[in-house]
C-alpha cells in the first residue's frame, strides 16, 4: 500500500501515520491471541481438572485439540505471508551483532527511564522495520522456535500412535509433554509481558489501535 | 458190564479231550474280550497300600465309571504298562500319593504328546518344577481313571479350575462373562461364546497371569471390535489400550496400580531371568530387605544400572502399564455400561490409580517379582528419564513444572508492576531535578 507524503514524521496529511501492520498480519494476530488464550485456559483446565472444573476433562482436550490445529494453520499464514511479501525483513535477523546488541540495550535504557521523562525512542518504526531489537529478538525466538516446538510436541501428544516413531526419538512420552508444558510456561509469562508492553505506545491504547486499524498512531 | 464200562470210559474220554481244547478256546475268548478282568478282580475291592509317608493308598477302582471313561478302549495296561505278569503286585515302595501321580504323569504324554508339550510350557509345569505340592498334574484336573470328553470340561461349576481356584470362580460368577455362561446366554454377536476359565488362559499352556501384553490380546480374540469402539470416543485409544488394563476400567471397583515393569525394547522382552541381570536383582532385593519403597531417585539409579548391564546392544526402559492390583478383580469384569468412562478418574492429581506403584522384573517361570515404589516416582523431575513412556496427563503431572507455571504467572503480573512503579520513581526523581 503507497502511504502519501508526510508532513510530520510518520503522520500524512490525513493525519495518519505510517502503514504498519496489513490486513492478513492484524487477522494473523488476533486469531493467535484469541488462540493462545483459549489454548492456555483448555491446557490448565486439562492438567488441573482436581484444582477447579470449568469443563470436563473430554471436552477441554477436544477443544484444545481443536484450537490447537487451527493456531498451527495459522502459523502456517503467518508463514506463507511472510515468506512472500517483502515485509519479511521485520524478522530476519540482523547479523551485525554489536551494532544489534547496542540498539538493543539502548531500548532497554529506554524502557527503563527514557520512556518516563518523555525521551525520543530510539529505534524509527517503519514498514519495513517495526520492531526495535528487543522485540524482535523476542519475535523471531517465539514464532521461529516456541511456537513450533509447541505446535509439533502437541501434534505428538494430540496423535500417539501416528507420532510414535517421532516420540520414542525424542525420549518418550513423558519428555514430549515435559517440554510442552515448559513452552506453555513460557507463553504464560510472554502474554502478561507482551499485553503490557502493547501499553507502552503514545497511549496506553495507542499500539492496541495500531493492530486494529494497521496505522501508526501518532506520537507527541 | 465191564465191556459197558469200558465203552463208557472212553465215550467220557473222547469227550474230555475233544472239550479240552473247547474249554481252553473259551478261556481264550473271555480274555480277549476282557483283558481287564484280572485287573477288575483285585482293585474293584477295597485293596490299600501303606505308602512311605505314613498314609494309605486306595487302589480301589471304580470299574462302572472306567467303564463310562474315554479310556475304556485302551483298558488298564493302556496306562499301567509297567504292570508284568509275575511282578504284579509290585513290592516297590511308593514315597507318597503325589510322588505316584508324578511318576505317572509321564504316562500321558506317551499318547498325548502335543499337550503335554503346551503343559510343560505352563505355569502349572513350573510351580510342579519348582517342588510345589498343590500345582495340578494331569491326573488332578482330568482324574485318573473318570477320564471324560473335553465337552464336559466346561461346567458351570467352573471344575476342575474351581476345585483350587474356588474365589476367583466365584469373583468370576458375578461378571458379566460369569453370569452369561451360567445363564446359558452363550452367544454373543456371530457364535462368540461367553468365556469359562480355558477360554481365557487356556486349558494346558496356562501362562502366568502377569505375563506382559498376555490378557489384552486374549480380550481382543473375542472382542476385536473394542479397538475401533474405544476410538469412537477415547482420545488417543491406541495408547490407551497399551497403557491400561481392560479390568482397570471394565471391573469399576477394582484397586488399581501402577505396575513399571523393566523391558528390553531392542529384544521385545521383559528384564530379570539369566545372569546378566543378577546385579539388578540383588539391588532390589536389598531394597525389598530395607522395606523402603523404592525412590525417585534409587529407579533413576536403577534404569542407569539396568542399562549398563543390558549393553550396547539393548534398550531398557520401564514399561508403565495402569492394572488391577488383585488377579481377582480381573475375573470382576462388568458389562461394559458399568466401565469408567470419567477421564477425571485418572487425569487427576490425587487419583486412586496412581495411589499404589510397583516395579517388577520377571521370574524365569514368567511371573513378575513386584517391588513397591513410592508413588512419588510418578511425578518426580527425575521421572522424566527413568519412566519417559508412562504418562497421563493432570494425573501424572510433574510437580515441579507446577511451581514454574505459578513463577511464570507472577513474574509476568510482576514486570508491569515493578515497571510502572519504576516509572513513578522516575518520574518523582525527575520533577526534583
Amino acid at each position: 500500500m503507497n502511504n502519501p507524503e508526510p508532513i510530520h514524521e510518520h503522520i500524512d496529511q490525513r493525519g495518519k501515520g505510517v502503514y504498519l501492520h496489513p490486513l492478513p498480519v492484524r487477522i494473523w494476530h488476533w486469531l493467535n491471541a484469541l488462540g493462545f488464550i483459549l489454548l492456555i485456559l483448555t491446557g490448565l483446565q486439562i492438567r488441573y481438572v482436581d484444582l477447579f472444573r470449568v469443563i470436563d476433562f473430554e471436552l477441554a482436550v477436544q477443544l484444545h485439540n481443536w484450537i490447537g490445529i487451527a493456531i498451527v494453520a495459522n502459523w502456517f499464514l503467518w508463514f506463507f505471508y511472510y515468506m512472500t511479501s517483502d515485509k519479511i525483513s521485520n524478522y530476519l535477523p540482523d547479523f551485525n551483532v554489536s551494532s544489534f546488541f547496542k540498539r538493543y540495550f539502548e531500548q532497554a535504557q529506554y524502557y527503563s527511564y527514557g520512556i518516563f521523562v518523555g525521551e525520543k525512542r530510539p529505534h524509527d518504526v517503519q514498514p519495513h522495520d517495526k520492531f526495535n531489537p528487543m522485540q524482535k529478538l523476542t519475535y523471531q525466538f517465539i514464532m521461529l522456535i516456541t511456537v513450533p516446538v509447541t505446535f509439533f510436541s502437541g501434534l505428538m501428544m494430540w496423535k500417539t500412535d501416528y507420532f510414535e516413531g517421532l516420540i520414542e526419538m525424542v525420549g518418550g512420552i513423558r519428555v514430549v509433554n515435559t517440554i510442552h508444558v515448559i513452552m506453555f510456561i513460557l507463553f504464560v509469562f510472554f502474554i502478561f509481558l507482551h499485553a503490557y508492553m502493547g501499553m507502552l505506545g503514545a497511549k496506553w491504547s495507542s499500539h492496541y489501535k495500531e493492530m486494529i486499524t494497521g496505522y501508526e498512531e501518532p506520537h507527541d | 458190564m465191564r465191556t459197558v464200562f469200558g465203552f463208557g470210559a472212553l465215550i467220557l474220554s473222547l469227550a474230555l479231550f475233544g472239550a479240552g481244547p473247547a474249554l481252553a478256546q473259551e478261556s481264550d475268548q473271555e480274555s480277549v474280550a476282557n483283558p481287564d478282568a484280572k485287573c477288575v478282580k483285585c482293585h474293584s475291592r477295597g485293596l490299600k497300600k501303606k505308602l512311605e509317608d505314613g498314609t494309605t493308598m486306595s487302589l480301589k477302582v471304580d470299574v462302572d465309571t472306567f467303564a463310562t471313561s474315554v479310556h475304556q478302549v485302551i483298558g488298564c495296561t493302556g496306562c499301567h504298562r509297567d504292570v508284568a505278569k509275575g511282578k504284579h503286585p509290585s513290592r516297590e515302595p511308593i514315597a507318597s500319593a503325589r510322588a505316584y501321580s508324578l511318576k505317572h504323569n509321564q504316562t500321558c504324554s506317551q499318547c498325548h504328546a502335543a499337550k503335554s508339550r503346551d503343559y510343560e510350557d505352563s505355569i502349572h509345569a513350573q510351580l510342579v518344577a519348582a517342588g510345589s505340592d498343590e500345582a495340578p498334574l494331569c491326573s488332578d484336573c482330568h482324574s485318573a481313571h473318570a477320564i471324560q470328553p473335553q465337552q464336559t470340561y466346561q461346567p458351570t461349576t467352573g471344575e476342575p479350575c474351581s476345585n483350587c481356584h474356588s474365589d476367583i470362580f466365584t469373583a468370576y460368577e458375578g461378571s458379566v462373562h460369569g453370569y452369561a455362561y451360567i445363564q446359558g446366554d452363550w452367544f454373543r454377536g456371530a457364535g462368540v461364546r461367553a468365556p469359562i476359565c480355558a477360554d481365557c488362559h487356556s486349558a494346558h499352556d496356562i501362562s502366568a497371569v502377569a505375563s506382559v501384553g498376555f490378557l489384552v490380546d486374549t480380550c481382543m480374540s473375542c472382542h476385536d471390535e473394542a479397538r475401533a469402539a474405544h476410538e469412537q470416543w477415547l482420545p488417543n485409544a491406541p495408547m490407551h489400550l497399551q497403557s491400561v488394563g481392560c479390568a482397570a476400567c471394565h471391573s469399576p471397583d477394582a484397586g488399581l496400580r501402577v505396575n513399571l515393569q523393566f523391558w528390553d525394547q531392542a529384544a521385545e522382552a521383559p528384564i530379570g531371568p539369566g545372569e546378566k541381570y543378577a546385579e539388578l536383582r540383588e539391588e532390589l532385593a536389598t531394597i525389598a530387605d530395607s522395606d523402603d519403597e523404592l525412590s525417585s531417585l534409587e529407579l533413576w539409579r536403577l534404569i542407569r544400572l539396568t542399562r549398563s548391564l543390558g549393553g550396547s546392544e539393548s534398550d531398557i526402559v520401564l514399561l508403565g502399564r495402569l492394572e488391577v492390583a488383585h488377579g481377582m478383580d480381573a475375573h470382576r469384569l462388568q458389562d461394559s455400561s458399568q466401565a469408567t468412562r470419567a477421564c477425571e478418574n485418572c487425569h487427576e492429581s490425587e487419583s486412586r490409580a496412581f495411589e499404589t506403584v510397583t516395579v517388577s522384573i520377571t521370574r524365569p517361570d514368567g511371573r513378575r517379582e513386584r517391588f513397591d515404589a513410592d508413588s512419588a516416582v510418578l511425578s518426580s523431575v527425575i521421572s522424566v528419564d527413568s519412566i519417559s513412556g508412562f504418562y497421563a496427563p493432570g494425573g501424572t503431572r510433574i510437580k515441579l513444572l507446577d511451581y514454574l507455571l505459578v513463577l511464570a504467572a507472577l513474574g509476568g503480573l510482576a514486570v508491569p508492576v515493578a515497571h510502572i512503579a519504576l516509572g513513578k520513581i522516575v518520574r518523582r526523581r525527575s520533577k526534583k531535578h
